[in-house]
């Protein structure tokens, strides 16, 4: 691992082995940050894959969801002192090639952390969903769900923490949990590919859309700021 | 048709039934000792009200209930409710512990793997699965 450097990008991936390997050599390509591959309690070779692809791999032991493998990078990136993390999808929708416009407002110190953005890839439905959220959240964030996001260290301190471990997904939860925290959240337009294989593992059954449907439903209700103004900044910075 | 025994009889059959099995359990470790102190608690109080369920018939007409045994029941029913709510909070809490603890360990075997490079590459299912 290359020990000078202060930023880490961190994939968590459940049987991803077709595509694992490409994104890590994509990365590779455009920067010379470390990559952490959390295997999701695979049962393909996404782990031996990605190893042999270079980067770092940590297996879970059983299958624990996105956003327990991302939170387990985000434990070791803190142990082994990083400062910026970036956090990318296996399944090649995010670019490396946008990882530096990710990571120029933390540099900055304008924001905690930045949302790689890319409305245009919602469809109808998911459109519906993310405006729904953020009428219920008051969150002032265009694309809810993207997984393509940057942290600065005082964001990932709070993010490691005890109480983010029984959040069940990686989206309006952290965000939540990021507001609460007044961490500021900026959004940065970037461009997304279309998944290159298989399909989502959030939305892939209408049981599984309902169940997060509901569940984010409950999380938002419980977090309301009905009686908090909303940022006005057109950053999409929450203070 | 003459009852062949007094009620009181039956319930305090039921109960202290029901408390021996508590106790047992207790008795066995196969409790938890936090949560032996609650059922210890049940077990006497079906025991009490199992021998002298007039007491019941007391409280309800204090309270103003009508029909004493449905006052039993809505209380019951209460403590069951607060006890499922109290499991559901303690599976809770394991469950972060299972997870900060299931990450730990991946983070560990990460640590190792950058000590000793070498066997990277060798991913081996016997150790894996182990």
């Amino acid at each position: 691992m290359n020990f000078l450097s202060d930023t880490v990008v961190v994939i968590p991936a459940w049987n991803e082995e077709k595509t694992i390997k490409g994104i890590i050599h994509q990365i590779r390509a455009t920067t010379t940050y470390d990559i952490i591959v959390v295997d999701d309690a695979s049962t393909d070779h996404t782990a031996e894959e990605a190893m042999v692809a270079g980067a770092h791999v940590l297996p879970l032991a059983f299958n624990l969801g996105a956003w327990v493998a991302t939170q387990t990078g985000i434990r070791y990136a803190v142990k082994k002192r990083y400062k910026y993390l970036i956090t990318m999808d296996a399944d090649g929708q995010h670019l490396p090639t946008a990882i530096p416009g990710l990571l120029k407002p933390l540099w900055d110190g304008a924001a905690d952390v930045v949302i790689g953005s890319c409305v245009k890839r919602g469809s109808r439905a998911r459109m519906l969903a993310w405006s729904f959220f953020r009428r219920l959240t008051g969150l002032d964030i265009n694309d809810l769900t993207s997984g393509f996001k940057a942290y600065n260290l005082q964001a990932l301190l709070l993010l490691a923490t005890n109480q983010a471990s029984l959040l069940e997904y990686q989206d309006i939860g952290v965000l939540l949990l990021l507001r609460r925290a007044k961490m500021r959240i900026m959004e940065v337009e970037v461009p997304m590919c279309p998944r290159e294989s298989g399909s989502s593992k959030i939305f892939g059954s209408w049981i599984k859309v309902g169940q997060y449907m509901l569940l984010n439903i409950i999380l938002s209700l419980s977090h309301a700021t009905f009686f908090f103004p909303r940022s006005n900044n057109s950053a999409g910075e929450i203070e | 048709m003459k009852p062949l025994m007094p009620y009181q009889w039956t319930t305090a059959i039921l109960g202290v039934l029901i408390a021996g099995a508590i106790f047992l359990l207790v008795r066995r470790d196969s409790l938890r000792s936090r949560y032996s102190v609650w059922w210890l608690l049940v077990a006497i109080v079906i025991v009490i009200v199992g021998f002298f369920p007039e007491i019941f018939n007391r409280i309800g007409l204090y309270l103003g209930v009508h029909y004493p045994p449905i006052l039993i029941m809505t209380l019951s029913v209460g403590f069951v409710l607060v006890k499922i709510l109290a499991m559901d909070l303690e599976r809770s809490l394991q469950e972060r512990k299972i997870r900060r603890l299931t990450q730990r360990l991946a983070i560990l075997e990460g640590l190792l793997q950058e000590r000793s490079p070498d066997e990277k590459h060798q991913p081996d299912d016997a150790i894996n699965n182990a």
